[in-house]
């Protein structure tokens, strides 16, 4: 039966075996990257998401950091107790308003179900904590070109949105408009995108600036771009002027 | 000046306060000389262990954690002691469990 479901496939005995071989094919198709949407095909990675939530009650923080596990509260510091849960992996701010700052997730349903857990932690201390305006407020991504860039260029040619001052910062911030998002574009290739409120955000983002960094990819092998090829050559050409200069005189 | 009274759970404070109680309720020492003797007890903890100067390192996994009222308690798993000696030999314990509670040492004579 096996060898009938998965014909060409190495011999499964068991049925679910066979039901585990004949989809690989299929999602392995889902999982290679869909070019309609990412052209560049680089997929974005989410590294952070930061979210709110509204418990909607008055919160005693003394009292959570006193009952609950792994809290900090250390009012005369920051006003909010800081709670972490170890899955997800995440860090909440509580504030005695009863609004709360979930940080570090790194999918929007993470962020919901640590959201909720936080919520699940304070109502179990006998808060009457409810589940409020959730909104993402901010998304980092990051991804890698794989091919170092010549930021010089960029920041000349795109003068209105980057930023480029290797003394304050070795990489060049990108203010994009539509999507707004901002992007750190480093020589190395790595690319970090941050202020979106959406994932597509973030991805049209980096399909919107892709072009322009392969535009300025930096040249494997650059005779012109060698700054020490350029200082050798102004030498031999300056010491060549030199020469015929004192005869003239 | 006041001090931390931390150390009246610790085997001598007991053995002290015991010993304390004994004699009040036999008549030999009023409350207050007895409340006297615990203060001055708090103090010398506090002294003799700021003159102690061997040192231990620790390891182990952190399971919880806590801070609150400036007091930081920490609840570790598998924790390994390593205690140099004063010939330079190291001693070594290892415990399933152990809580470390741990408050500000400035307080003690700043307050």
């Amino acid at each position: 039966m096996a060898s009938e479901l998965a014909p060409g496939q190495p011999a499964a005995d068991a049925n679910a075996a066979a039901l585990a071989t004949v989809p690989a094919p299929a999602t392995a198709v889902e999982e290679a990257v869909d070019l309609n949407v990412h052209p560049s095909g680089i997929v974005p990675t989410l590294q952070n998401i930061v979210a709110t939530v509204n418990l909607d009650c008055k919160l005693d923080l003394k009292t959570i950091a006193f009952h609950a596990r792994n809290v900090e509260y250390n009012p005369k510091r920051f006003a909010a107790a800081i709670m972490r849960i170890r899955a997800p992996k995440t860090t909440a701010l509580i504030f005695s308003s009863g609004k709360m700052v979930c940080t570090g997730a790194k999918t929007e349903a993470l962020a919901r179900e640590a959201a909720r857990k936080y919520a699940k932690v304070i109502s179990k201390l006998g808060f009457p904590a409810q589940f409020k305006e959730f909104k993402i407020q901010n998304m980092v991504g990051s991804c890698d070109v794989k091919f170092p860039i010549r930021l010089e260029g960029l920041a000349w040619s795109h003068g209105h949105f980057a930023q480029y001052e290797p003394e304050l910062f070795p990489g060049l911030i990108y203010r994009m408009v539509v999507p707004k998002i901002v992007l750190l574009i480093f020589v190395s290739g790595k690319i970090v995108l941050t202020g979106g409120k959406k994932r597509e955000d973030i991805y049209q983002a980096f399909e919107n600036i892709y072009p322009v960094l392969t535009e300025f990819r930096k040249v494997a092998n650059p005779t012109e771009e060698n700054p020490l090829a350029q200082l050798t050559a102004g030498t031999a050409g300056g010491a060549a002027a030199a020469l015929p200069a004192p005869p003239n005189k | 000046m006041t001090y931390y009274e931390l150390y009246r759970r610790s085997t001598l404070g007991m053995t002290l306060t015991d010993a304390l109680d004994e004699m009040v309720t036999n008549f030999e020492l009023t409350p207050s000389v007895a409340m006297k003797v615990l203060v001055q007890f708090d103090k010398c903890m506090s002294e003799a262990l700021n003159r102690v100067k061997a040192k231990t390192t620790f390891k182990g996994n952190l399971g919880t954690y806590r801070f609150c009222d400036n007091v930081w308690t920490f609840i570790l798993s598998d924790v390994t002691f390593s205690t140099s000696g004063a010939g330079g030999e190291i001693a070594t314990a290892t415990l399933d469990k152990l809580k470390i509670v741990a408050c500000d040492g400035r307080t003690t004579s700043d307050v």
